[in-house]
């Protein structure tokens, strides 16, 4: 086994307390299976991971990061989620001003109800940041 | 009995030597108590002996010293750290000590890159190698002073305050500990807020600002709100003096009607202004996207301790 296989992501993911937590609950308790390498953070709200945290992370040990919100119009805080999108697009740039690959970074909506997708969706992140290999930061 | 103190300039314009200066009568309070030992800006004095001499490079002891400059070669690395080991407490001024500075720009490009920009690839200049003989060696990169050696006091600025340093000496000969305040450069500014965001596009500041120059501060608009950058929310406060007896303190941008450009650093030990900004930028609606040469930018004065270098190579898919 060359050492490109060896390789184990850590994909570090943010997911707001009232949907996407809920649907990675539900994920587990409807026992579907995703990898492993998905550490999950929870927080109130999407719109508020500033970009800060995601770099810290990516430029500390983490290989991917996520973050996790409701859709659209399903806010708790009703305009949360927008305002994560707003940030997501500085935490793109600043990923360019980091070298790091724009892949690294994903934005995703998962609703309580989607425990599949919230399995499906680590699934890919893994095996994308999987193909990219260690973050260049990574110590 | 007067304390010894030893000045030293690295890799600087000398506009920290000026601002000691620039202190004023304050500054003929504080002589008196003072002996400079060492100032190569000032005094005739030679690192190995008058006559040349001396094998080793030597610099007298003294109690304070103060060193202007990042470190860029191996000559200011070797003063440096005889610095050091001469002087109790060691004092770094301005921003190219305490981040790097200008100079540290360069930080985001490798030597080799450097050299072929500037010597061997510029069509004004003749090809030749790199100089090896009685020049010291250049290296990998700009260092602020806290990455080669331990500073005891932090006076940032670029141009650092004059009251500054007459707070962090006078703090100093009283035996206190001096602190910078963590505290943002906003915190200091008089300007109007009117807590809404612009919204929409970044201006640049030559272009049509709104200022009541001359008049109340309260007539003048917060600058980020008419929509220019202004790195105070992530820029340390310091920078401000009185400038009319009764008047309010203004940072020293501020006053010339102009944004503040980041020179006292982060507000924080580790924090990055330039993710800050970001973040900032886009909390409160302005397009991020079209800061010109962010990267540069946001870290003008604070290249140093890593937060500028070369970006990481990305591997072939």
């Amino acid at each position: 086994m060359d050492k490109m296989n060896e390789f184990e992501p850590k994909i570090l993911t943010f997911c707001c307390n009232w949907c996407s937590y809920a649907g990675a609950d539900l994920a587990g308790t409807s026992r579907l299976q995703y990898p492993p390498n998905v550490r999950i953070i929870r927080v109130m709200c999407s719109g508020m991971v500033h970009p800060n945290m995601v770099i810290e992370a990516l430029t500390k040990g983490a290989d991917g990061v996520m973050i996790c919100g409701c859709h659209p119009g399903d806010c708790h805080y009703l305009e949360g989620n927008l305002k994560a999108e707003k940030r997501a697009e500085a935490i793109e740039l600043l990923l360019e001003d980091f070298g790091l690959e724009p892949e690294r970074f994903r934005l995703v909506w998962v609703s309580a109800s989607e425990g599949p997708r919230f399995a499906q969706v680590m699934t890919e992140m893994v095996e994308t940041v999987r193909e990219l290999g260690p973050s260049p930061y990574a110590t | 009995m007067s304390v010894k103190v030893a000045e030293e300039w690295l890799n600087i314009c000398g506009g920290c030597e000026v601002s000691i200066l620039d202190i004023g009568e304050p500054l003929l309070d504080i002589l008196p108590k003072l002996e400079f030992v060492h100032m190569p800006v000032l005094m005739d004095h030679k690192y190995f002996g008058q006559k040349g001499e001396g094998t080793e490079l030597t610099i007298p002891e003294a109690d304070i010293g103060i060193v202007s400059g990042g470190v860029r070669n191996e000559k200011e690395k070797h003063v440096l750290e005889e610095m050091r080991k001469k002087t109790k407490i060691l004092i770094s001024l301005g921003s190219c000590a305490s981040f790097g500075g200008i100079p540290a720009m360069a930080n985001m490009y490798t030597l080799d890159a450097l050299y072929d920009k500037v010597y061997r690839d510029s069509v004004t200049t003749d090809l030749a190698d790199t100089p090896a003989e009685n020049l010291p060696p250049l290296l990998d990169r700009v260092y602020a002073l806290d990455e080669i050696i331990t500073v005891d006091v932090h006076i940032p600025g670029c141009p650092p305050n004059p009251d500054m340093i007459v707070d962090a000496l006078t703090a100093l000969l009283e035996g206190k500990p001096f602190e910078l305040p963590e505290r943002s450069v906003c915190d200091d500014c008089p300007v109007k807020r009117e807590k809404k965001a612009a919204g929409g596009q970044i201006k640049r500041p030559l272009e049509e600002m709104q200022f009541d120059q001359g008049g109340p501060w309260e007539n003048t608009r917060c600058f980020m709100e008419q929509g220019y950058l202004c790195l105070g929310p992530v820029t340390r406060s310091g920078c401000g003096r009185v400038y009319e007896e009764g008047g309010p303190k203004v940072p020293r941008c501020v006053v010339g009607y102009m944004p503040c450009r980041g020179c006292f650093g982060p507000i924080r030990k580790g924090a990055s202004p330039l993710v800050d900004m970001m973040g900032a930028l886009s909390s409160i609606g302005l397009d991020a996207k079209q800061v010109v040469d962010r990267r540069a930018l946001l870290n003008r004065y604070i290249g140093g301790q890593k937060r500028l270098r070369p970006l990481p190579q990305r591997p072939a898919r």
